[in-house]
C-alpha cells in the first residue's frame, strides 16, 4: 500500500530534524559557558568559601563567619585603597564621557577628509601595551622627564610630576580607554539618521539642545555599555596603577597584589578580590541588562 | 504665508576623488507666489532634494540665492529660517510621544503650558490624529507617522512648507489620501508648499505649477495642463506622460520617419537632430483609412479607456524595430479594437523639437548646426502626406 507508506515516513522525518536543531544553539555556547564556569564561577564560589568558612582560632574548627569581611571594613588603610580605586575608576570614566563623546560626535557628523585622521589617532592607544604606555608616560611627564625639561627650557620650574600620583594613573587608564569608549559611543552616534538631527535643528534646537534631547537619550544604550565596561575594567586595573600610582592609598588590584605576595596573607587578598568582584558583578548586570532590553526592543 | 525666488542657486558636490566633482544642481531660477503650491518634479539623482535641502538650509548653495520674502535667507541656519520641512523618513523622534514630538519645537520657543497644549491639540486635529497623543512612534503606521511630521512642522507656523518625498514608503491607496489631505490642508491654511517627488501622478494632482528637473537643470516651470500640452524640451515630452517619440529626417517641408512624413512647420529651423512628439490620445485611427498602417500587437483595459500598442513596419524600415517601438495609442472602449487587427493611424497634434536627445538624460546636448528652435513647434490637423517615396 504505498498511500500508508508516504504518510508514514514524512511526518517521522519532520519529527526528526525537529528534534535536533534545537540542540546545535546549545552547543555553540556549550563552551564559551563552560569555560566562564571553570575559570570565573568556580573559582569565585571558592574564594567565597575561603572568606566565608574562618577556622577558630582555639578550637580550629571552621564555621560561617564575617570576621574576614569585618577585618577588611575595620582596617583604615584598606578602606582608603577602596575609596581611592572607587575615586579614581569615577574620575577616569567621567573623563572619557568627557573626551569620548565630542570625538564621537565629530567622527559622526564631520564630513571632512581630517576625520578619518582623528578616527586612526584615537585608535592608536589599542596598538600600544599597558606596560608600553607606563613606561613612556614615566619617560615624558616623570621628574626631570620630557615635558619637565621642555618647561625648564622656557624658564617655567613649577611643574610637579603626576608620576606617583593619582593623576598619573587617572591619565594612563583614560589613555587606555579611549579607543573602546569613542568606537561603541561612535557606533550608538551612526545609530540615529540625518533626518532625526535635521528635524530638530529644523525646530529650532541649537547644538546643544541638538545633543541633550536628542542625541544623548537616543545613544543611551552604547553610553551605558561603555559606562559598564570601563568601569568594571577600571576598578580592576593593575598594571598601570601598579607601575605609575601613588604606594599609598593603592588601587584594589595593587593592593591585593601585596597583601599576597608581601604580606603571605592568602585569604586576606581573597577577601579584596570577593570585594570587587561583587562590585563588577553588580555593574556587569546593569550591562547584561541593557544589551538584552535592546535586543527585545530591535525584534 | 510667503514668496520665494531663487536666484542662479548652484550646488557642487566634492566627489571621493579631488577631480571628481558633481554638479547637484546648476543654476536655477524660479520664484514662487504667495499660498502657491509648488512640486519639484523629476527622475532620481537630479537634484531635487540638494534643491530642496538649499531652501531650508541644510545644504550650503555653492553659488546663488535663496529669497524669502524678498529677503535673503542663505546666511542663516535652518533653524532661523521660516522654513519647515517634512522628510521622506525617519522623520519623528523615536523616544519621544507623539505630543514630544510635536511640543519640542514650541518648548524651546518658552511658550507656556496651556498654549502648547491648545496648539499641540489643534495641530493633531488638523492631520486627523486626535488621541494619538499618548503614543510613540513606533506605534504608529507609516502613514500615521508621516501625519504626525506633517502635524510637527506646521505646529510652529513656518511661512513656507518643504516637502521630500513624504510619501514615498506608502503604499499607493495611502499615498493618494495623504496627499488629498494634504492639498486639502493647505488650502485651508494658505501656506507656501514645495513639494519634492519623482512621481508625475503626485505632481500633476497636487501642483499650481510644477518645475521639472533633469540632471541638476530646471526644464521647465509650468501649470500642470501646460507641462503636458507644451512640453518644452524632449526630456520633458518624455518624462511626464506617455508620449510618442520619432527621430525625422527632413527634407524641405517634410518630415520623413520611415517610409512616412508629416509637414514640417512653418518657422523651424535646422536640418538634422529633429523629433516629433505624439501623445497617445492625439491619433485618429480607423481600419484602413489612414496614413501609418499598422497591426494591433496588445490591447491593455485602463478602466475607463484602452491602451493599444501598434506595430508600424513602415516608421521603421524593419519588423524587429517596429516590434521595439511599438505605438502608443489611447481609444475609447466603444471602439472595436483587438490584437491581430489592422489599424491605421494619423496623428491629428504632434510637436516638434529641435532637440537630438530622445533618451532622458541627454537633452542638453543640442548638435544641431543651425539655430535650432528653443520651443517645440506644435502642428494641429495637417493634412498629413501619405506615404512617399511610391
Ligand atoms: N552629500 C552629498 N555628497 C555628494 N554628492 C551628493 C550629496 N548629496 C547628493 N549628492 C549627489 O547630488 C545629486 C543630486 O542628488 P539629490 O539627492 O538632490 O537627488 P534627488 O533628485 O533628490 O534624487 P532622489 O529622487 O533619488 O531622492 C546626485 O547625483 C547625488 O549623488
Ligand atoms: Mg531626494
Amino acid at each position: 500500500m504505498p498511500m500508508a507508506i508516504t504518510s508514514t515516513t514524512i511526518p517521522m522525518r519532520r519529527a526528526k530534524k525537529r528534534d535536533w536543531s534545537w540542540l546545535a544553539g546549545y552547543a555553540l555556547i556549550a563552551l564559551p559557558v563552560l569555560i566562564m564556569v571553570a575559570l570565573i564561577f568556580y573559582p569565585a564560589v571558592l574564594a567565597l568559601i575561603d572568606t566565608l568558612f574562618v577556622p577558630d582560632a582555639t578550637t580550629g574548627v571552621t564555621a560561617l563567619s564575617l570576621s574576614n569581611y569585618q577585618a577588611f571594613f575595620k582596617d583604615r588603610i584598606l578602606v582608603a585603597n577602596l575609596l581611592f580605586t572607587f575615586q579614581v575608576t569615577l574620575t577616569a570614566v567621567a573623563l572619557l564621557f568627557v573626551i569620548g563623546y565630542p570625538l564621537a560626535l565629530y567622527l559622526r557628523f564631520s564630513k571632512s577628509r581630517l576625520a578619518s585622521v582623528v578616527q586612526v589617532l584615537t585608535l592608536f592607544p589599542l596598538f600600544v601595551p599597558g606596560v608600553i604606555l607606563a613606561f613612556a608616560l614615566i619617560q615624558f611627564l616623570g621628574s626631570h622627564g620630557m615635558l619637565d625639561s621642555l618647561l625648564h627650557a622656557f624658564g617655567f620650574t613649577g611643574f610637579r610630576t603626576p608620576y606617583l600620583q593619582p593623576q598619573g594613573v587617572i591619565i594612563a587608564l583614560v589613555w587606555e580607554s579611549i579607543p573602546f569608549t569613542v568606537l561603541v559611543l561612535t557606533a550608538g552616534l551612526r545609530q540615529v539618521e540625518d533626518a532625526v538631527v535635521e528635524s530638530a535643528r529644523d525646530v529650532g534646537a541649537n547644538s546643544w539642545q541638538i545633543f541633550m534631547r536628542i542625541l544623548l537619550p537616543l545613544s543611551l544604550r552604547s553610553a551605558v555599555i561603555v559606562f559598564c565596561l570601563n568601569v568594571i575594567g577600571i576598578f580592576g586595573a593593575f598594571t598601570i596603577p601598579y607601575l605609575l600610582g601613588p604606594a599609598q592609598p593603592m588601587m584594589m588590584g595593587v593592593s591585593m597584589q601585596q597583601t599576597f605576595n608581601n604580606y603571605q596573607d592568602r585569604v586576606g587578598a581573597l577577601t579584596q578580590a570577593v570585594i570587587t568582584f561583587l562590585f563588577c558583578a553588580v555593574v556587569g548586570l546593569l550591562y547584561v541588562r541593557t544589551v538584552t532590553r535592546g535586543r527585545k526592543e530591535r525584534a | 504665508m510667503s514668496t520665494l525666488e531663487l536666484v542662479g542657486l548652484t550646488k557642487h558636490f566634492s566627489g571621493a576623488k579631488q577631480s571628481a566633482e558633481t554638479v547637484a544642481v546648476n543654476d536655477i531660477n524660479l520664484s514662487v507666489g504667495d499660498g502657491e503650491f509648488l512640486c519639484i518634479l523629476g527622475p532620481s539623482g537630479c537634484g531635487k532634494s540638494t534643491t530642496l535641502r538649499m531652501i531650508g538650509g541644510f545644504e550650503e548653495p555653492t553659488s546663488g540665492d535663496v529669497l524669502i520674502d524678498g529677503a535673503s535667507v542663505v546666511d542663516m541656519p535652518p533653524n532661523r529660517r521660516p522654513t519647515a520641512m517634512v522628510f521622506q523618513k525617519y522623520t519623528l523622534w523615536p523616544h519621544m510621544r507623539v505630543y514630544d514630538n510635536i511640543a519640542f519645537g514650541l518648548r524651546l520657543r518658552h511658550q507656556d503650558k496651556a498654549q502648547i497644549d491648545k496648539e499641540v491639540r489643534d495641530s493633531l486635529a488638523l492631520v486627523g490624529l486626535t488621541g494619538y497623543d499618548r503614543r510613540y512612534p513606533a506605534q504608529l503606521s507609516g502613514g500615521e507617522q508621516q501625519r504626525v511630521a506633517l502635524a510637527r512642522a506646521l505646529v510652529l507656523q513656518p511661512k513656507m512648507l518643504l516637502l521630500d518625498e513624504p510619501f514615498s514608503n506608502l503604499d499607493a491607496l495611502l499615498r493618494v489620501r495623504l496627499r488629498e489631505e494634504l492639498y486639502a490642508i493647505q488650502r485651508r491654511i494658505k501656506i507656501t508648499a514645495i513639494f519634492v517627488t519623482h512621481d508625475q501622478e503626485e505632481a500633476l494632482s497636487l501642483a499650481d505649477r510644477i518645475a521639472v528637473m533633469n540632471a541638476g537643470q530646471l526644464e521647465q516651470l509650468d501649470k500642470p495642463s501646460q507641462i503636458y500640452a507644451y512640453p518644452r524640451t524632449l526630456f520633458v515630452a518624455d518624462f511626464i506622460g506617455v508620449m510618442n517619440i520619432f527621430p525625422v529626417q527632413r527634407q524641405g517641408d517634410l518630415l520623413h520617419i520611415g517610409q512616412y512624413a508629416l509637414k514640417a512647420p512653418e518657422g523651424l529651423n535646422g536640418e538634422s537632430g529633429l523629433s516629433v512628439a505624439v501623445r497617445p490620445e492625439d491619433f485618429t485611427f480607423s481600419a484602413t483609412d489612414g496614413a501609418w498602417q499598422g497591426v494591433i500587437d496588445q490591447t491593455i483595459d485602463l478602466g475607463h479607456y484602452r491602451k493599444v500598442l501598434v506595430i508600424v513596419p513602415g516608421l521603421f524600415g524593419d519588423e524587429t524595430a517596429a516590434l521595439a517601438h511599438r505605438v502608443k495609442v489611447y481609444m475609447p472602449k466603444s471602439v472595436q479594437a483587438r490584437a491581430g487587427d489592422r489599424i491605421a493611424l494619423t496623428p491629428s497634434r504632434y510637436l516638434v523639437y529641435s532637440d537630438t536627445a530622445v533618451t532622458r538624460t541627454s537633452s542638453a546636448t543640442r548638435t544641431s548646426s543651425a539655430t535650432p528652435n528653443a520651443q517645440p513647434i506644435e502642428v494641429r490637423n495637417q493634412a498629413v502626406s501619405g506615404e512617399d517615396d511610391r
